[in-house]
């Protein structure tokens, strides 16, 4: 028996009464086995320690946002459901854990992918979410449901794929990658401040990969400032830029320059950026230091770490402003106007423009 | 924001907060906010700065009245006053900004300096943690912690990661422990490891 099994045994009390005394003996005679015994429980103790306290955290920032709201004076959403109550309790944690283990597998298989493609060409960041089959049967059974009996659990399903979007104008339409789209059966976005919410397709471009959606519940905008313009005046190389997206269930932020005007293989509607992008970044904003908006991510290249594309924001412009429905072309173009953030620090402007950007989940049907 | 119908003492909420009551817990969140609000507020933070701030000090008291000789010598408005006083101060310093500080004399000041400097070797211990286990990626750290902290058996921990059985999942978490350990005890140590 290795040491660690020795120990662990021990601290959970599965070893019999006279393997104690042996154990305690050798703890008073060896001297090396006693550090390592103290290292050990050292760690364990602080591994459950970290995990009381990011639990506590999360428990006072759900009694905050109850009592106070998130952001309340950028976007309140008044609409709360049942549901909602109880996935800030319990089923929040078991949502996060499910996510998290789904989220890795996704990245680990992502990662596989890109080392088997030889070729130099444009990865996705979608997250694609693989169904893990062990690891959360019991947990699956409470999605399927949303809520169980004992009326505690509202868990949803995990989703197909993630990715990342953010808010055009402040009539709900959000603009996100098309490639996550394809195919979908639903498209639900999130964030701190918006419970996950049902989208509609108004609008796709695969060959620029731009698709937009708009939020069902109008309710759920009605409050809604968006607090960044779209700049659509050329751009300078070197000019620093930065993301905020969803590579995992928590928003991240990444920052560099502008690289290039022009994207892979000198397509120029695309921006290169010196932004590590991972899966789940594809679709959100790509911003310059005034805080406005000058592209959408879009991919990276297979290997290249620290290598992103973004799609230029006047690409975006100039498709929507050929479509030949009027009335839903007025409403796109209805944009936000002010430039609330140029003269605000980096990370005040962040926490602006935090409630609108959501983490995209997208549901496909087998 | 609405006032809340049920009222606790002191006492109460420290017994409370000890226990973990949940209840407890989120009546006296929301007793002191508003003191923690205003004195941020007018003090250069933003209100983000002062949910932050505030939330970290409830943490500060909530570790503090889980100790076996925790005594309550002021007002526990005071105590948490303070605490978020000196938090902020720190933050303050900390971006080196040049500040003004407003005294506001509405609110009675108790030294938490020993409460404040525990409480900030304790969060450098548990960012650590933090850090290894993210340095250490999946599945290694949620397998590490459904056996450490929620305590799974090996057999469950074997059919959740989809190991054939509980010997390869136990040599899987063997691994993986060996890495969390180099990770915590000699990668990341900026400080001592050893507590006390």
């Amino acid at each position: 028996m290795r040491p660690i099994d020795l120990f662990d045994n021990y601290l959970n009390k599965k070893l019999n009464v006279n393997e104690v005394i042996d154990f305690e003996n050798q703890l008073r005679s060896d001297a090396n086995f006693a550090k390592a015994f103290e290292q050990h429980k050292t760690l364990v103790e602080a591994l459950n320690d970290n995990e009381k306290r990011n639990s506590f955290k999360n428990k006072l920032k759900a009694i905050h946002s109850q009592a106070f709201g998130n952001d309340a004076k950028i976007i309140s959403i008044k609409e709360e459901t049942t549901a909602k109550r109880y996935v800030k309790g319990f089923a929040y944690a078991a949502s996060v854990a499910v996510i998290a283990v789904l989220s890795t597998v996704a990245v680990l298989s992502t990662g596989g992918y890109l080392l088997k493609q030889q070729s130099n060409q444009i990865t996705d960041l979608m997250r694609e979410m693989i169904d893990l089959k062990a690891s959360s049967e019991a947990v699956s059974v409470a999605i399927v449901e949303g809520i169980t009996k004992g009326n505690q659990k509202a868990v949803y399903a995990p989703a197909n794929l993630e990715g990342s979007a953010f808010a055009l104008n402040n009539k709900g339409y959000i603009i996100t990658s098309s490639h996550m789209i394809k195919g979908a059966d639903s498209v639900f976005v999130q964030n701190k401040s918006l419970e996950r919410t049902l989208t509609e397709v108004v609008f796709i471009n695969t060959k620029l990969d731009i698709a937009i959606l708009k939020i069902v519940n109008s309710n759920a905008t009605k409050a809604w400032d968006v607090p960044f313009s779209f700049n659509d005046k050329a751009t300078d190389v070197g000019e620093k830029v930065y993301t905020l997206g969803y590579p995992r269930k928590d928003m991240v932020y990444g920052e560099g320059s502008l690289s290039s005007l022009s994207g892979y293989s000198n397509d120029t509607t695309m921006y290169q950026i010196s932004i590590p992008v991972n899966p789940g970044n594809s679709g959100g904003p790509l911003l310059n230091d005034q805080g406005n908006v000058i592209g959408v991510i879009r991919g990276k290249i297979t290997g290249a770490e620290a290598t992103g594309f973004a799609i230029k924001s006047n690409e975006i412009f100039g498709i929507i402003s050929g479509l030949a429905n009027d009335s839903v072309k007025a409403e796109l173009l209805n944009l936000p106007k002010k430039q609330t953030l140029k003269t605000l620090k980096r990370t005040e402007q962040i926490k602006r423009i935090n409630p609108y950007v959501f983490n995209v989940l997208v549901y496909k049907i087998d | 924001m609405s006032k809340t119908k049920v009222q606790f003492t002191e006492s109460q909420f420290i017994d409370g907060l000890r226990t973990g009551n949940s209840e407890v817990l989120s009546v006296l969140y929301k007793k002191y906010y508003n003191i923690v609000l205003k004195f941020i507020v007018n003090n250069s933070g933003t209100q983000e700065a002062a949910q932050d701030i505030y939330q970290e000090t409830i943490i500060v008291l909530y570790e503090n009245v889980q100790k076996p000789n925790f005594e309550l010598n002021c007002q526990l408005q005071t105590y948490i006053y303070s605490i978020a006083k000196r938090l902020w101060l720190k933050q303050l310093k900390k971006n080196s900004k040049t500040f003004l500080f407003k005294e506001d004399g509405e609110n009675d000041l108790v030294d938490v300096g020993s409460e404040i400097s525990e409480h900030i070797d304790k969060e450098a211990d548990l960012e650590k943690m933090n850090k290894s286990l993210i340095e250490l990626g999946e599945p290694c750290a949620t397998l590490i912690k459904d056996f450490y902290v929620q305590k799974l058996s090996m057999d469950e921990i074997a059919e959740k990661f989809g190991y054939t059985n509980a010997d390869n999942a136990k040599n899987q978490k063997y691994k993986c422990l060996q890495r969390l350990k180099k990770y915590f005890f000699e990668i990341l140590p900026v400080e001592q490891i050893e507590r006390k």
